[in-house]
């Protein structure tokens, strides 16, 4: 029988002090290493920060351009979409919108974890850091990314005469808990992704039938009956708890449950892979 | 106090050649029963093999030994970076791995940027990063320059900002690997010292090198490690000779 080691930290910002303990069982190393993941948010949000920098450097108009290029594409959908649909653009623009943009954090978080650990290589390789901490990094520069494109809300309710209400503060635990999810999605898909090479395209592929198969470009009235298409997806769930304070409903306590439901088991699911990951993933590098 | 003890330590790091990591292997050999299991059965790697060490405070540990004999794994155990798949590790004490100097460098940032950065990969606070500013403007000599992107750099130059960064730190436990490279005469002259000045106050060094003459210069005990195992442990000439004559 192998005696596994691992490693806990003192401090934040100094992961080089630590001490060895005797093999903890996956659920404690996991979880220790998610705590001093997120204690260590100085050091995600300025290497998040920096890759947002360096994506946009010597452009004039920088991140700007993640706003400009998401209302571009709005507008055109929104334009086409609503004419498919034989809806008012009035009310469908907005819903696209705010779909796609809470679409855009789910799929970029998702797509964007499968290389955490391998981007980070290097580090990992000679610094001894917690492995959340390459997932956080992802998730940040991912949340930079939405806070660039839901201010579109503000000129698309301008125009369209969106009713500002208290019901749009719901849209705040609604992206806590997207935020949230998509910690623990990206924890999974970095470790699984790190040590099975082929998972990247089985995930992009995910993704792309899941941005067909989830009401986000077409409204769930339009399949009529068969609304239970929706019900079952708990990606629906999770864009409704954003998308639809901000057009001025309150989320149906489904989708609260559904969400929250998705993001406690997922927690458990990443914890235990992080575990055990933890002790392996720089060997599958 | 700085502490380092190693029980039986090994390394065994498995190989995936191309195709042997995907999921198709994995799901083959579920459906099939294993019969293509042997065909891409991995490769295991014994890096390092049943090591026992102890490195006190105050020791200066150097690492002897042929390419691919164990000596950058052990130094990657100590850093915390590969956990042992055997044994057991304990470190005690703020730990600075300088494998790779230039760690975490972007090159559109600017110098400044980059200290921010790297600064705080290398675990310092925003404080002690503001607080040594001054001395990596002094040490670099690069003025103005700090202020533009590296990609405009020249690898010397970038060699003393990326230098200037990872000893801003002063650690307990100090892991070098042949970091002593390349530079023109005269910085090598102030790096030398600058790294001597760290290493000094630094209460454990492990330091690998192919060069007798740093190891002598630096450490006060050497370890020959040869095909993952200890061939010599002990007083540096000893430990030289017994390498160089096997």
């Amino acid at each position: 029988m192998m005696t596994l080691e691992s490693a806990t930290y003192s401090g934040q910002g100094d992961p080089g002090a630590y001490r060895r303990l005797r093999a903890p069982p996956p659920l404690t190393a996991g979880a220790s290493d998610l705590m001093a993941g997120l204690k260590a948010w100085r050091l995600w949000t300025m290497l998040g920060w920096n890759d947002i920098r360096q994506r946009y450097r010597r452009s004039t108009l920088g991140p700007f351009w993640i706003t400009l290029s998401m209302a571009i594409f709005i507008v055109l959908l929104g334009a086409i979409y609503s004419r498919i649909f034989k809806m008012d653009i009035a009310i469908f623009l907005p819903y696209i919108a705010m779909g796609i943009i809470t679409w855009g954090f789910i799929s970029g978080t998702t797509i964007e974890s499968c290389s955490a650990f391998v981007d980070g290589g290097g580090i990992i390789k000679q610094i001894r850091l917690p492995y959340s901490l390459y997932v956080l990094r992802v998730v940040w520069r991912n949340i930079i990314i939405i806070f660039h494109t839901i201010v579109l809300i503000v000129p698309i309710g301008i125009i369209f005469h969106l009713k500002v209400s208290w019901v749009d503060l719901l849209v705040l635990p609604g992206l806590f808990v997207v935020f949230a999810n998509q910690i623990w999605v990206g924890v999974v898909v970095a470790v699984l992704s790190t040590r099975y090479r082929d998972i990247v395209q089985l995930i992009s592929t995910a993704i792309q039938i899941a941005m067909f198969a989830t009401p986000i470009m077409w409204p769930v009235s339009s399949v009529g009956d068969a609304r239970f298409i929706a019900d079952i997806n708990p990606l629906y769930h999770l864009i409704e708890i954003v998308r639809s304070p901000l057009l001025g409903d309150a989320p149906a306590l489904m989708s609260w449950f559904v969400a929250i439901g998705v993001c406690v088991a997922g927690y458990l699911i990443a914890i235990l892979l992080l575990g055990r990951g933890s002790l392996r993933v720089v060997y599958w590098l | 106090m700085a502490h380092i003890v190693l029980k039986d330590a090994s390394v065994e790091i498995p190989i995936y050649a191309t195709g042997n990591n995907s999921l198709k292997t994995m799901l083959l050999r579920k459906a099939v029963g294993g019969r293509f299991g042997h065909a891409g059965s991995n490769l295991i790697i014994t890096a390092l093999s049943g090591i026992d060490l102890e490195i006190c405070d105050g020791e200066r540990i150097g690492l002897v030994g042929h390419n691919g004999s164990g000596k950058t794994t052990l130094l990657r155990v100590l850093a915390g970076v590969y956990p042992p798949t055997k044994g057991e590790v304990t470190v005690v004490g703020r730990v600075s791995p300088m494998f790779d100097i230039s760690l975490g460098m972007s090159v559109d940032a600017t110098g400044i940027e980059n200290v921010k950065i790297c600064g705080a990969l290398w675990g310092l606070s925003p404080q002690e990063i503001e607080a040594g500013m001054d001395d990596i403007i002094e040490f670099t000599e690069l003025g103005d320059y700090l202020k533009i992107p590296v990609r405009t750099y020249s690898a010397g130059m970038l060699l003393r900002l990326s230098f200037a960064i990872a000893t801003l730190r002063q650690p307990e436990i100090l892991l070098l690997d042949e970091v002593i490279g390349v530079g023109d005469a005269e910085f090598m002259k102030k790096a030398r010292a600058r790294l001597a000045k760290i290493a000094s106050r630094a209460s454990i060094l492990v330091l690998a090198s192919h060069s007798d003459e740093i190891i002598r210069l630096f450490c006060t005990k050497a370890m020959w490690l040869t095909q993952g195992t200890v061939g010599a442990f002990g007083e540096v000439d000893a430990v030289l000779s017994a390498y160089h004559s096997a």
